[in-house]
Order: structure tokens, then C-alpha cells, then sequence
């Protein structure tokens, strides 16, 4: 499973709570693939997955949160998914 | 300075119903009204309307760019805050063109199917086409 945050440099949200959000990721799937992306330097791929709104967390290439989630909602998108996927 | 309307709108280069509007939308406001009630501004509303018309080229919508005002106001945001709207924006935009050039290449297939003619509309198949992608 692959993880990815978009964000933009600079942003407070982000660096105090995706240290949080990282952990729960690597703590429920293992192996999961944990990227940060700053959407300057990834503009073209951000507009694919269909960011709009910074911070915004894709699952699997899917947006499924158009800003920060808490680790409750994280968490609970990660085990729907990992429910699918056995 | 004391400013009527129709010398803010002709500084500003708009009309005096757009800045009406802008009042309506809470983007500007009088500084004071006249004993006849007429509206009175301060150079500051030249200002307002100059950034309002800059920030709508730049594609912001009147809501957004009340909230830029407002940020622009406040003593919490910094300039990270409005990057990053501008960054949002331009994500928003990307993502209309894409849109666009999607209906544009829809488009494309729809003019090739078609080699125009005088065929009767029965025998259109862009018309054709356009009914059988509605009943999907």
C-alpha cells in the first residue's frame, strides 16, 4: 500500500501531525510505502490524483483526504483497506 | 481623502454598480456617509479595488478574495498562509484545464466521426453519438 501526503513547504500542520499519521501507517500495514510530496516538485502528478486543497493524503494514487485526517480517521481508512485486501 | 463613488469608480476603472457589489459581497465599504447619505470612501477603498480586480486574473473567485482580504488583515497569518492559497488555486485551475482538454479531445472524436455533409440529422452520428453516451 502506498501512502502520500501533499503538502507545501512551510506548512505548521503538517510537520506536527504527519509524524503522527506516518507512525499509524507503518505501524498497521506493514511495508506500506510512506511518501511526502512537495507539490511544487510534484505539480503535474498532484493535478492527476486530483489534489486541490494542501495538505491533502492519497491511498493507493485514490485522494481520500482533502486536508490533514486525525490519526482516528487514518487509522480507520487503513483498516477498510487492509480489509480488502486479504 | 474623501471620495465619492463615481471618483472611486473612475480611479479604480470599474462602474459605480460594481462597487455596489463588492459592497453587497463584503468586499469594500464606505469609510463615512453624507449627510445626504451618500457613500464616502478613503483611499484605501482604490487600494481594495485594485487588489480585487489583480486577484480576479489571477482567478479567484469574490469569496476567495474576501478571504484574502480578511487574511490580509489579520495579525495570525503570514505569507506561507497566502502561498499556499495561490498554490490551491493553481492546483484548481490545472485541474479545469485538464478537464477541458478532456472535452476537447471528446469533442475531437465526435468531429471525426462526422465528415459534415448535408446527410439528414437522423443519419448524424455526433447527434447519434450524444444520445447513445446519454442513455449510459
Amino acid at each position: 500500500m502506498k501512502v502520500e501526503l501533499f503538502y507545501t513547504p512551510g506548512c505548521e500542520k503538517c510537520a506536527d501531525s504527519k509524524d503522527k499519521l506516518r507512525e499509524i501507517a507503518t505501524e498497521l500495514v506493514p511495508g506500506v510505502v510512506w511518501r511526502e510530496l512537495n507539490v511544487l516538485d510534484e505539480f503535474d502528478y498532484a493535478v492527476e490524483v486530483g489534489v486541490l486543497t494542501l495538505p491533502s493524503i492519497a491511498i493507493d494514487g485514490e485522494l481520500l483526504f482533502s486536508s490533514l485526517p486525525t490519526v482516528r480517521q487514518l487509522r480507520r481508512e487503513l483498516i477498510k483497506r487492509i480489509g480488502k485486501e486479504v | 481623502m474623501t471620495l465619492t463613488i463615481g471618483k472611486v469608480a473612475s480611479l479604480s476603472k470599474v462602474t459605480a454598480d460594481t462597487l455596489r457589489y463588492y459592497e453587497r459581497e463584503g468586499l469594500i465599504s464606505p469609510a463615512a456617509k453624507s449627510s445626504g447619505g451618500y457613500r464616502l470612501y478613503d483611499n484605501d477603498a482604490i487600494r481594495r479595488v485594485r487588489f480585487i480586480k489583480q486577484a480576479q486574473h489571477c482567478g479567484f473567485t469574490l469569496t476567495e478574495i474576501r478571504d484574502l482580504l480578511t487574511l490580509r488583515a489579520s495579525t495570525e497569518a503570514c505569507c506561507r498562509d497566502v502561498r499556499r492559497i495561490a498554490l490551491e488555486k493553481k492546483l484548481q485551475l490545472a485541474a479545469k484545464v485538464k478537464a477541458m482538454k478532456g472535452m476537447s479531445q471528446a469533442l475531437d472524436r465526435l468531429i471525426a466521426a462526422c465528415s459534415g455533409g448535408s446527410r439528414p440529422l437522423d443519419d448524424c452520428p455526433i447527434l447519434a453519438a450524444l444520445e447513445k453516451g446519454q442513455r449510459r
